[in-house]
């Protein structure tokens, strides 16, 4: 408990920390009103024949805040290698692997708490501009914009562990912040521009984010190429496995 | 009361701060951090194998024969032509009264109804028409890749003249409202025009395009379109071998309709007065859904320019983590100079090694491509050395530059690789995936205003204004023309190298 009020307090009084939570919270929220608000019936005949999964296009913003929770994560380990805390840090705590999972959790409970804001006041927001143009407003009673609202959440704080576990084996920030964006943002857009059906399947089941978005749906689920949760699932794994990739090498290698 | 305050200034002598000088340190600040020279040779490796990889992915092949134009380029023509032979010099006039839709839905902007000259009755054979559009006016065009306007009257409401006059292997169009003043549209040299050739009035319409886009999925599909335009006054000038007109389904089917569409042929029906009544499908003009091969030969851009991105970033930032940016200042007390070296610098490395990797890159994709089935005459051969692949190589060689230097000025005004890199990646790379998911008008306005405009560079296609088409992200298409794409990017990197020039003079180091 020590160790993760150590963690709390070096988190808490980083400036980037709160200027990053607040970025985050800002800008899913930001990305939904434009989102919504761009959604017209002008190029389909009707509001209902226009297909359009109102509940995923009000959480669009995750796409863009999931960078932000990166570089959140990214930053609380890699700030530490950037200015030699590390050492003092593992000086401190000498069960290496326990500092990381205080840094984890920690990282996780701010990141979530973030994160919900901005996914409620996202749905908030649609459902203040979807019904002007005619569309059904989402509601948190319906069970699949739960799992959907729920889903992003959990979307976002497991990117900000994903870039905590890469700065901890990379021991560098920029790097981390560059592999992680790359897997992140280039391979699913490779897998829109790869002509070949069956690896643009395969990178859409298996890159993480493409995967864990599909969370987010709440129609044509049929059409999916992942279940929701076994899509989260699959940037859990990649988080996961990096975060126990991280601590044995934080363990293993020298400071 | 005012008080001056005279700024600091230092009484050392100045060092030589000659600008060639700063590029020499600043150039051997580059090439003495062992990961920096490492990081420009793995982004172009990285750049040339995902080419590759992108490029073997992509097959062609198993489609229908495609048909070419004079010119090379492929080309849908199908259409009802109700012709006679003509030896010589002549010309054919008719007035169509009215065209409408014989399927039931809306009439295409593109439907076409009037009167053509073409080489003879095979599919991407020479032509020059005068014809009368539902929703563009009247218009002269010929071998598919050209078109004039002429008159804007709608033909929906008021029957057009329309003359077509063949001297040599000239030919003029002329329209009129009312067959007696005729105004010219334009004239055409459509050389190697045999003799005899086939002139007559047709009718054709561009197959219904419905697209239905939700997120993570789109559809396009297409409907046959079928249309019955009526004319009379038709009258042929000059020699012809036939006395009587015959009536043909040039290209047979539809090329585009599903198959139950395709079903009946054209059909011509001819009253004791004169007038003719044609009912057809099919479209004389570009075909443009092919695959790109240009722009599929550069996915390894979207990965090279991470790495391009974080060297950019840190050749900045990492002065400022070690604090060496303080003796950089001392050494040279002219800010703006350093920072015009860094840019310099930076610029010129990751233009060449762009260059580099998209020209080996570009090379290595086409022959990979060449193997898997895309092959001429539908692909011809592109060279290295001619638009668009030397403005889509050249192109990307400056996108993958100009990125890197955005960075380079981002991390001046942030002081931080985090948020530089970040910022970069994601207004250079989210507007991309965004568009695949947003509504389309929400999309195309993304790709207009965000540095991922600056990706138009690379589109080997070209749209041209007489075919209908929805500019559809997913298949590869940005609503800005090439070089306007770039210069959003530009735009972005010069506002931001301002901005960077203007914070170094203004804060401490």
């Amino acid at each position: 408990m020590r160790w993760l009020h150590a963690e709390w307090t070096k988190l808490r009084t980083l400036p980037s920390t709160w200027w990053l939570l607040t970025a985050t919270v800002v800008l899913t929220v930001a990305v939904a009103a434009a989102a919504t608000s761009s959604l017209t019936s002008a190029v389909c005949a009707s509001p209902a024949a226009c297909h359009e999964d109102t509940v995923q296009l009000s959480l669009t913003g995750v796409r863009l805040s999931q960078a932000v929770c990166l570089v959140l994560g990214a930053l609380s380990m890699g700030a530490e290698y950037g200015t030699g805390t590390i050492r003092t840090t593992l000086m401190a705590m000498p069960t290496r692997w326990r500092a990381l999972a205080a840094k984890a959790t920690a990282l996780s409970l701010v990141t979530a708490a973030a994160g919900a804001v901005g996914i409620l006041l996202s749905l908030a927001t649609a459902r203040l501009i979807l019904p002007a143009n005619g569309f059904e407003a989402p509601s948190l009673t319906d069970a699949p914009t739960l799992r959907a609202a729920t889903g992003s959440v959990l979307v976002l704080t497991l990117v900000a562990l994903l870039g905590l576990a890469l700065a901890t084996l990379l021991r560098d920030t920029a790097g981390a912040l560059t592999l992680g964006l790359g897997v992140l943002y280039v391979v699913p857009l490779l897998a829109h521009l790869v002509a070949s059906p069956v690896w643009q399947h395969r990178l859409e089941r298996w890159a993480p984010m493409p995967a864990a978005l599909s969370v987010q749906a709440t129609r044509d689920l049929d059409r999916l190429p992942i279940g929701p949760w076994p899509g989260l699932g699959v940037l859990a794994a990649y988080a996961g496995v990096l975060c126990v990739g991280g601590a044995v090498a934080l363990g293993t290698r020298d400071a | 009361m005012t008080t001056t305050v005279t700024p600091y200034r230092s009484r050392l002598h100045p060092g030589r701060t000659g600008f060639a000088h700063l590029l020499r340190a600043e150039w051997t600040k580059f090439w003495t951090v062992r990961a920096w020279p490492l990081v420009l040779a793995v982004a172009v490796v990285i750049t040339v194998l995902i080419s590759q990889l992108g490029a073997s992915g992509s097959t062609a092949g198993g489609g229908p024969e495609v048909t070419l134009g004079p010119d090379g380029t492929v080309v849908t023509d199908a259409f009802r032509f109700t012709h006679r032979p003509l030896t010589g010099d002549g010309s054919v006039t008719v007035r169509v009264t009215g065209l409408r839709s014989a399927d039931g839905r809306s009439l295409e902007p593109w439907a076409k109804a009037g009167v053509i000259v073409k080489q003879n009755l095979d599919q991407g054979s020479p032509y020059a028409a005068v014809l009368a559009t539902p929703g563009h006016g009247v218009r002269m065009q010929w071998n598919f890749t050209h078109d004039t306007a002429g008159g804007t009257g709608d033909l929906t409401t008021a029957p057009r003249w329309l003359r077509l006059t063949r001297t040599g292997d000239r030919l003029t169009g002329y329209e009129s409202a009312d067959g007696r003043g005729w105004s010219k549209i334009g004239t055409v040299g459509l050389a190697g025009l045999p003799r005899t050739v086939e002139a007559g009035l047709f009718l054709a319409t561009p197959a219904h395009l419905v697209v239905h886009r939700a997120f993570g999925g789109t559809s396009e599909r297409y409907g046959g379109g079928l249309v019955t335009g009526t004319y009379d006054h038709l009258g042929l000038k000059g020699t012809s071998a036939g006395a009587r007109w015959t009536s043909t389904d040039v290209g047979g089917a539809a090329p585009n309709g599903p198959a139950p569409e395709n079903g009946p042929p054209g059909s011509t029906q001819v009253s004791a007065a004169g007038a003719y009544t044609l009912t057809g499908r099919g479209d004389i003009a570009p075909d443009e859904n092919g695959p790109d091969t240009v722009q599929m030969s550069f996915q390894g851009v979207f990965v090279g320019l991470l790495f391009l991105v974080a060297l950019g970033a840190l050749f900045v930032t990492g002065e400022y983590k070690r604090g060496l940016i303080r003796t950089t200042f001392t050494a040279t007390p002219a800010r703006v100079k350093v920072l015009a070296a860094k840019t310099t610098v930076i610029a010129v490395l990751t233009f060449a090694a762009g260059l580099l990797a998209t020209a080996l890159g570009f090379t290595l994709a086409q022959s990979r491509l060449r193997d898997n089935g895309f092959r001429p005459p539908e692909f011809p051969d592109l060279s290295l050395l001619d638009s668009p692949a030397l403005r889509a190589v050249a192109g990307s060689a400056a996108l993958l530059s100009l990125v890197a230097v955005l960075a380079l000025a981002l991390g001046v005004v942030l002081r931080n690789s985090a948020g530089a890199i970040a910022t970069v990646v994601v207004l250079v790379v989210l507007p991309q995936i965004l568009s695949f998911a947003f509504p389309l008008p929400a999309a195309q306005w993304l790709l207009r205003v965000t540095p991922a405009a600056a990706f138009a560079i690379q589109q080997g296609k070209t749209y041209y204004p007489q075919v209908a088409h929805n500019c559809l992200p997913e298949s590869g298409c940005y609503p800005l023309a090439p070089w306007n794409g770039l210069a959003v990017l530009a735009g972005y990197a010069a506002a931001a190298l301002l901005l960077a020039a203007w914070r170094l003079r203004r804060r401490d180091a």
